[in-house]
């Protein structure tokens, strides 16, 4: 199929969203899958063949999309609309619209480079104690939790229970560490 | 001008904490909370704003409920019903809120009712959560009450408020992002950011139109 003259191709944009929570990287096929449910079951099959909604990629925790140019704010309502993908619940969170994919991507790298001032950052996923037998060192109420992804003063954590493990959404002001001790050292 | 979320469902009822909730909704444009079964507290810059829903109770007990809160500073709102109970709690001084138009009747919520609230300083809720969350006749019944509330809005201009009803920082939604649901249904840029402010509106205790002297 040849390639189309600039004047008589279909205009693009893209869009650059965040996937919350932080850790998850869904596979992008089923992530469009997602998204074009959304679109589907918001605007109607019209709509989306309009629109033209897709997935190119996930990176660094955020994802790149496109639509046609022109659609952007139904593509962004339909992207608000979206609660889950497969089983995962997860949120995207639109950060920037653009021409071109390069522009989105030096805002991923400048994203991922950024310090929140005033915060300590530690963008370290800590491996969880799940599984093992060694206890949690963090507290949240009177029950304990395994960090899970541990991000400036944010804290995802899992909150073991008698039937399931559930996300917890923290900060770090909320958790208590768990044998702390106040007896100066020398004694 | 305030920019608030009505309703938000924090820890032990939801599965993200106050300070979190927090965090997250200044991030997203909101500088204050009404949180479900929270203290008050100004956290990260975010004021969070207590807030009791009355759920399947009687107008009798509204009214006593009403007349135990008034002056704690929170928000104190209502489940709605039918519609001979939404006009008694909507003329009951000391309730803020209206909630539960999405999956109320028909005729729960008709134009006495509106001028009942609008006299009264009684605001409606917009919750976002069957719009986002909801699929196929769920989301088209809500989109068609708030399609319906907007009609009666605009003719006896109540109070609206915007909520996320969100028991995780997942369910939350930016300024922007609501602003965008909320065009689905007929409301404007000055709409969105009216109903954005409508909690700290009926917060106020609004004056008589006619005052003795």
């Amino acid at each position: 199929m040849s390639i189309r003259p600039p004047t008589l191709r279909e205009k693009k944009r893209y869009v650059l969203a965040r996937i919350d929570p932080a850790g998850i990287s869904p596979d992008p096929k089923d992530l469009y899958y997602a998204v074009y449910e959304a679109v589907v079951s918001l605007f109607g099959d019209m709509a989306a063949a309009a629109m033209q909604p897709s997935v190119l990629s996930v990176e660094k925790g955020c994802v790149i999309l496109r639509c046609r140019r022109g659609a952007e704010r139904e593509f962004a309502i339909a992207l608000s609309t979206l609660s889950g993908c497969r089983d995962t619940l997860l949120t995207l969170r639109v950060l920037a619209v653009s021409g071109t994919i390069e522009s989105l991507r030096e805002r991923i790298a400048e994203i991922a480079s950024r310090k929140d001032p005033g915060d300590s950052p530690k963008d370290v996923v800590l491996p969880s104690a799940e599984g093992t037998s060694e206890p949690s060192l963090y507290r949240f109420g009177s029950e304990p939790v395994d960090i899970i992804v541990w991000d400036g003063r944010k804290v995802d954590a899992l909150e073991k229970g008698f039937k399931n493990a559930r996300r917890l959404f923290l900060t770090t002001e909320d958790l208590e560490i768990i044998h702390a001790t106040t007896i100066p050292d020398g004694l | 001008m305030k920019i608030t979320d009505a309703c938000v469902f924090p820890y032990p009822v939801g599965d993200s904490s106050v300070r979190r909730f927090a965090l997250e909704a200044r991030s997203l444009g909101y500088d204050s909370l009404v949180a479900a079964d929270a203290t008050a507290a100004t956290i990260c810059g975010v004021n969070i704003i207590p807030g009791v829903i009355l759920v399947g109770v009687s107008a009798k007990d509204v009214q006593s409920r009403a007349k135990k809160s008034r002056g704690t500073g929170g928000i104190l709102s209502v489940q709605m019903g039918d519609n001979g109970f939404n006009r008694a709690v909507a003329g009951t001084s000391g309730i803020h809120i209206l909630r539960g138009i999405a999956t109320a009747d028909k005729q729960a919520f008709d134009h006495v009712a509106a001028k009942i609230a609008a006299d009264n300083n009684t605001a409606l809720d917009i919750d976002l959560s069957p719009i986002i969350f909801g699929r196929g006749h769920l989301r088209q019944k809500a989109i068609h009450r708030y399609l319906d509330l907007m009609v009666l809005h605009r003719r006896f201009e109540f109070p609206l408020t915007i909520s996320s009803f969100a028991g995780s920082v997942l369910g939350l939604r930016a300024v922007r992002d609501a602003a965008g649901l909320c065009s689905l249904f007929g409301m404007d840029e000055i709409d969105v950011q009216a109903a954005l402010a409508g909690v700290s509106r009926v917060m106020v205790k609004g004056e008589a139109a006619v005052r003795v002297i």
